[in-house]
């Protein structure tokens, strides 16, 4: 009998452990995957939890504004000191260089040292359609369209030759990866160099940018039918028949309910928490440094720019 | 009792056969293993241990931790005017490393370069013996006759517990006054740069600028066929070839070839076997957690493999100078990270360049 109750006990333990992990798993999602939040009826207990958990750790929001502090899931290839080492550079490199907390979507201004350019330095503008990697090797793509010509240029972000990385416009859009903007009309992805940077009052989330692009008739790069892409108006109006059905069936309705393959993707919650306690505290320190000039900064008289 | 009788006879006679002959085969054994080593692993079971034992088992490699730590280098009581010097014919011990991982470095001029990490953990040298001594085992029919010149120095890295493995095992280590040791090398070494036992090895046995070779264990792929496994071609998709995309084709002619020559490209187990990789550059160390940042990608195995490394052989490759002989002690007020003059470090500024 009382083996019965330790054994039933311990299921409920169980049960009870797998909950909770289940309930944190959600927190420690990709970042792209944690900004979309079903929110049903039913699960609206879930949805305020998951806010309260949010409130309770701070750290946790770090994870979407430097997503690339998260070492990559894959656990063949995970090793604690390298990456301490390899968070320990970053922050050097942060140090040096203001890396501005930027979004797919937003739009910036990055310098670079070009020994072939004209007085060394090489200034692109442009949109944030993509951003990937982990660690020192995290890189982004800015793009534009210059002269009628689509331009695209990947930059790591902790390249020792990125003289200044500024934010012009800084916002979301509806998806995590803007790469239909290269089938889309020019002008959603034109954006002039001599744009001024747009300052958010202090304390504002970031603004989701809810346009959705018109994509050229076919052919397409890529089958941007198959993607679930919310940012795009004109989609079914380029297609036939045929598409609709193979849309239908290569969907795979059933992956966002696996657990396993979330799992895989994500970096545990307890882990997390480890990297952000070790990172969050030289971050703050070195956005308190940078206000702190930013504000001398102010005073000084701009000077007259030439060409 | 008769019944039970009636079996033992049947199984003494059942061992009686007679169409069983043994016959000594005259294969030689292709491995035997040397005289100093020891089975590794033993089979212990936890039934017999209660949780007192177990916390005395704790508490005595505590210890025993605690005096391996406090053991002091026996490099310090050696007088550096009786040390050998020197030169480009000896050969000095190497060291046993962990794969953790790659990342890139930057270079002063904006190259981007990738490193593989080597962390260096916990190397003693464990036994030495000279090369009168040493009588290895015979691996192949030829015999040499010159005079051994090397001896042989044994290397151990990473503490183990010593319940998990052979008493004879932990024997092995008892004479240096160490614990059982996961990994366990063999460097031959020159004579005089002999290292006493119990003197432990560190990343900066090797400075910033040389080249090393690598020796590991390259990645399993297991049974793989000839596209994979030697870069075959294939066939083509389509036009009508059937059930040959992936096969090899011919494997031999006719006529008096007739038949499969040794050595052709076929399908086969890949992978899992030692390679050596020659020339490879250390661009960056850190002393404090032992690691050394090698340029590219190459090393084998995957994250997490031990690897051996040696001074390089490459005679345009080799040291110049002299490099800490016989290792380099341990140094209170040692830099934390030493680089190449040719990498960036992260906490420079950034590269600019100079107009001309």
């Amino acid at each position: 009998m009382a083996l019965a109750i330790r054994r039933s006990s311990s299921e409920v333990f169980g049960a009870a452990k797998w909950f909770i992990r289940r309930d944190c798993r959600v927190l420690s999602t990709v970042p792209e995957r944690a900004e979309e939040k079903p929110v049903t009826p039913k699960r609206e207990r879930q949805a305020v939890s998951r806010v309260r958990a949010s409130a309770r750790n701070p750290n946790l929001g770090l994870r979407h504004a430097y997503p690339e502090f998260l070492p990559d899931p894959n656990p063949k290839w995970r090793n604690s000191l390298r990456e301490k080492l390899e968070r320990s550079d970053m922050l050097k490199r942060r140090s040096q260089i203001d890396i501005p907390e930027f979004y797919v979507g937003s739009i910036l201004a990055v310098t670079i040292a070009d020994p072939h350019a004209q007085g060394k330095t090489n200034r692109f503008v442009g949109i944030c359609i993509e951003r990937k990697g982990c660690g020192l090797r995290a890189e982004f793509t800015l793009r534009n369209v210059v002269d009628h010509q689509g331009v695209e240029v990947r930059y790591d972000l902790y390249d020792p030759t990125v003289q200044s990385i500024q934010v012009l416009r800084l916002e979301k859009r509806l998806d995590d990866k803007l790469l239909y903007l290269r089938d889309a009309l020019p002008e959603y992805s034109t954006f002039s160099f001599d744009m001024d940077p747009e300052i958010l009052p202090e304390g504002t989330p970031v603004p989701v940018n809810p346009v959705q692009v018109k994509l050229k008739p076919r052919p397409w790069l890529e089958r941007w039918e198959r993607q679930e892409l919310k940012g795009v108006a004109n989609i079914e109006e380029h297609l036939k028949e045929k598409d609709r059905v193979r849309r239908e069936l290569r969907a795979t309705p059933w992956e966002k309910y696996d657990l396993m393959k979330q799992y895989r993707k994500t970096i545990p919650i307890e882990d997390q928490n480890d990297i952000w306690a070790e990172v969050n505290h030289q971050l703050r320190q070195l956005q308190l440094t940078r206000k702190t000039s930013a504000r001398k900064r102010t005073f000084t008289t701009p000077k007259p720019q030439l060409g | 009792m008769a019944t039970g009788n009636l079996n033992l006879l049947r199984n003494a006679f059942s061992k009686l056969r007679i169409d069983h002959v043994f016959t000594r085969s005259l294969q030689r054994p292709r491995y035997r293993p040397p005289y100093w080593y020891a089975p590794k692993e033993s089979a212990t079971s936890d039934e017999f241990l209660t949780q007192e034992n177990k916390q005395f088992i704790e508490e005595v490699m505590q210890d025993k931790m605690q005096l391996q730590n406090s053991l002091q280098s026996p490099l310090v009581n050696i007088d550096q005017n009786e040390t050998p010097t020197w030169n480009p014919q000896t050969r000095r011990v190497g060291l046993i490393a962990r794969k953790i991982g790659n990342y890139p470095l930057w270079t002063k001029d904006g190259k981007k370069v990738l490193t593989t990490l080597l962390q260096v953990v916990d190397n003693h040298v464990i036994k030495y013996i000279p090369p009168e001594e040493f009588n290895p085992m015979k691996t192949s029919s030829v015999q040499w006759k010159e005079k051994r010149k090397l001896g042989c120095m044994l290397v151990g890295s990473e503490t183990i517990d010593p319940s998990t493995v052979t008493r004879e095992y932990c024997g092995l280590f008892s004479n240096a006054g160490m614990l059982p040791k996961r990994h366990l090398f063999r460097f031959m070494v020159s004579p005089e740069s002999y290292i006493s036992p119990g003197t432990p090895l560190y990343a900066t046995h090797f400075r910033v600028g040389d080249y090393i070779d690598v020796r590991a264990k390259t990645m399993d792929r297991g049974f793989q066929g000839v596209m994979k496994r030697w870069g075959f071609k294939g066939m083509p998709a389509s036009h009508g070839v059937t059930k040959t995309h992936r096969r090899p084709g011919n494997i031999g002619s006719g006529g008096e070839k007739a038949r499969v020559w040794p050595g052709t490209k076929m399908p086969g187990h890949m992978g899992n076997r030692w390679r050596m990789l020659r020339g490879v550059k250390i661009l960056r160390i850190n002393t404090q957690h032992n690691v050394i940042w090698t340029l590219g990608v190459a090393i084998p195995g995957e994250t997490g493999a031990t690897c051996y490394l040696f001074d390089t052989v490459l005679p345009l490759k080799k040291h110049s100078s002299s490099p800490p002989f016989p290792t380099q002690p341990l140094v209170d007020d040692l830099p934390l990270e030493y680089f190449d003059e040719s990498i960036q470090r992260f906490d420079e500024r950034s590269i600019t360049y100079e107009e001309v």
